[in-house]
């Protein structure tokens, strides 16, 4: 098992710059979670990884060497454009794939029936992939591109198009993928799903990684927090207006007074101050989200 | 197993399992047997008609005039006299005869008035079958001692070619055209199946799956040997299957000649370096037409966009296949021996002289040489096209472009 690290990686087609200058590294059997919006270089960076488009400048490393099609046959990929061939049976595609990944004969057809018995596709083995539904092509694309067992899984969007009990299926199959070791890169716009699965997080927009690392990394070089007190009171307002560096937050419907404070202010101290000014039925210093994160790095809200 | 072999072997496999290619496979078969069997089929079929006269005049005369023309034609009967002019009724109430001939002697002359259905079937071969009746009329001699006297031995004997008499060439010249037809169909059926193919796997998405595990040019390089290889089994199915028509390609020329004389296959029958020769043409040019047509299909996003890409490749191939018959009929003329040179028109020039002609030595190889060389440039200039434009999704790209991502 190795080591994936991207370094100052960058990519255009033509006059636009879809990728300008990327690096993170993902650790032996971790599973990173790439975020950012359409058309923030999500794509762009992990066919970079794969080797499908060769970087303008920078480096993509495995295990200390650079990416050749001798160890992208290690890997596996899931593209966020899926595509089977329509005629072929469920049990030839998948052990098609496996091939093409340097599973032998007569191991690609066993791998091949113990996805479909895991993924309860045995149903629709011999079936052509075009009659499948959606949802089960999806499981049959999966398993081409894990039959393999690769040492690394690039998953683009995998959960978009899936209903929540198939999403709930992928979740349980890439979890049990993590057990075996594999290494994982992820894109979904589903936080909770990513927050459940990875261990470090790169948040990229225009281009470039805006954010990175764990989630409490993420969390701890984020600016402020939240407070919230109740109940609303004029006594508890003052004590928090004269808190220096405090915003208000819009109050809303909610019984409750939002102040975004200063991620270094003495909360301690605030919650004193407080309790002498009044009756203080609830407070909480609430930590910044992965959405929160996400959202103030491609500058879209604080 | 590399990922080439596996991609061939699966290609190869689906190519031949496929509907298209079957029917294909198996129309092409019964087509070549079709045309092997044409002339015998249109032999029964319309050879009495248009072969079937009646004779009018003389019983003497007409009686020696059937013998004479009995080479070219069948008397279907003779009659002393003709009632009025003759019409397409009569003709019909005849037994479906061609023509009436009536046919009369003025003094020393012969005359001779036939009424044809198609005139332009009529007069030449009558005229000179007909003639030693009129050196009798004239001579006095017998029409016996005549025929003896006017038998001519000629004997050609062929120069700086392969062939020793006109009938073995003339069935060459014949097995070449069916070769080049046979030719022409093969490249244009596998090298649109590899568009299709490509296409598939564009418009699908599969390409991306592919090409995240192994590397254009050998998914290319796969794609093409798996398509020659399949053309391959597919031509050599066609040839066998004209071969098992008993023979019959060889009587749609000898047959149609209007000499009758048997032919000689013996000198026709090509050494194997030049069948391998005509193999190496084939695969060279189906290789130059197979990495443009993929090429071409990686650029276009909806299957409904492959006959735009497809029409300009289909005018070398038509113009190769025309300018092949000008290699049957002149093989080495210097136009000829020119084409047989150029890219994309050479399999088809080269493989029409070869059949008909002996060569030079250096032309081929300087012709096998000059259109591998193209045929792997071709490949590695398709080669890029196909991995950029594997990828390339949204409004396909324009002319310059294309010429821009050859640059890069």
């Amino acid at each position: 098992m190795g080591t994936l690290i991207l370094s100052n990686v960058a990519r255009s087609f033509g006059d636009v710059v879809a990728v300008r200058d990327v690096s993170f590294t993902v650790p032996a059997g971790t599973t990173f979670g790439l975020l950012g919006p359409n058309g923030a270089g999500k794509t762009t960076t992990m066919r970079m990884i794969l080797g499908i488009l060769v970087p303008d400048g920078g480096t993509v490393t495995w295990d200390g060497a650079p990416v050749d099609y001798e160890i992208r046959r290690r890997f596996g990929y899931l593209p966020e454009e899926r595509g089977l061939y329509g005629k072929l049976r469920v049990r030839e595609q998948i052990a098609y794939f496996g091939r093409l990944h340097g599973i032998i004969p007569p191991d690609d057809a066993k791998r091949a029936a113990a996805w479909i018995e895991r993924l309860g596709l045995g149903a629709y083995a011999d079936r052509p992939c075009a009659e499948l539904s959606k949802g089960n092509q999806q499981k049959v694309q999966i398993a081409c591109a894990a039959l393999h067992g690769p040492e690394l899984l690039v998953l683009d969007e995998p959960f978009s198009g899936l209903d929540p009990v198939n999403a709930e299926t992928l979740l349980e199959l890439l979890r049990g993928l993590q057990r075996g070791g594999a290494t994982l890169i992820l894109s979904s716009h589903q936080m909770w799903q990513l927050e459940d699965l990875c261990e470090s997080f790169g948040v990229i927009a225009g281009g470039t990684v805006r954010a990175g690392g764990t989630l409490p990394e993420l969390r701890a070089s984020w600016p402020t927090r939240i407070v919230e007190v109740e109940p609303v009171s004029d006594a508890l307002r003052d004590v928090l207006d004269a808190t220096p560096g405090a915003k208000r937050l819009p109050q809303g419907d909610r019984p409750t007074l939002a102040y975004e404070v200063p991620s270094d202010a003495d909360t301690a101290g605030l919650l004193r101050r407080l309790v002498a000014a009044g009756d203080v039925t609830r407070f909480e210093r609430v930590e910044p989200s992965l959405r929160d994160i996400y959202l103030r790095a491609i500058g879209a809200a604080a | 197993m590399n990922a080439t072999a596996v991609v061939f072997h699966a290609e190869f496999k689906r190519r031949v399992t496929s509907r298209p290619y079957l029917v294909a496979t198996v129309i092409g078969a019964l087509s070549v047997i079709l045309l092997a069997l044409l002339p015998k089929l249109f032999g029964s079929a319309l050879g009495p008609d248009a072969n079937h006269i009646i004779l009018v005049g003389d019983p003497r005369l007409t009686s020696v005039a059937a013998k004479l023309l009995a080479k070219d034609f069948t008397v279907a009967a003779r009659r002393t006299a003709l009632v009025g002019t003759p019409d397409s009724a009569y003709l019909e109430a005849h037994g479906r005869v061609a023509a009436v001939a009536v046919l009369g002697r003025d003094g020393e002359r012969l005359r001779v008035l036939i009424y044809a259905r198609d005139p332009s079937a009529f007069g030449g071969a009558f005229g000179r079958d007909l003639a030693p009746l009129q050196i009798a009329f004239s001579t006095g001699m017998s029409v016996a001692d005549i025929q003896r006297h006017a038998v001519v031995a000629v004997e050609v004997r062929g120069v700086g070619g392969r062939f020793s008499n006109a009938s073995a060439a003339n069935t060459a010249k014949g097995i070449a055209y069916l070769f080049i037809i046979l030719l022409y169909v093969a490249i244009l059926l596998n090298a649109q199946a590899i568009m299709a193919s490509v296409a598939e796997e564009k418009t699908s998405r599969i390409a991306e799956l592919l090409v995240a595990t192994i590397d254009p040019a050998q998914l290319l390089t796969a794609k093409v040997l798996a398509s020659a290889a399949t053309g391959v089994i597919q031509l050599a199915v066609w040839i066998a299957a004209g071969g098992a028509a008993g023979g019959a390609i060889v009587g749609i020329f000898g047959e149609s000649s209007s000499s009758g004389v048997p032919l000689d296959l013996g000198p026709i029958a090509l050494p194997p370096g030049e069948i391998l020769t005509l193999v190496a043409f084939f695969l060279v040019g189906f290789v130059q037409y197979a990495v443009l047509y993929a090429a071409a299909a990686s650029l276009i996003n909806r299957t409904e966009d492959l006959g735009a890409v497809a029409g300009p490749l289909v005018a070398p191939v038509v113009l190769g296949f025309a300018l092949a018959q000008f290699g049957v009929l002149a093989p080495n003329s210097a136009a000829v021996a020119i084409f047989s040179q150029i890219p994309l028109l050479a399999p088809f020039v080269m493989f029409a002289r070869i059949a008909v002609a002996s060569v030079p030595a250096w032309q081929i190889v300087l012709s096998l040489v000059v259109n591998l060389t193209v045929a792997v440039a071709l490949a590695w200039l398709s080669g890029k096209i196909y991995r950029v434009g594997l990828l390339l999704y949204g409004r396909p790209p324009s002319f310059a472009q294309v010429m821009k991502i050859l640059r890069t």
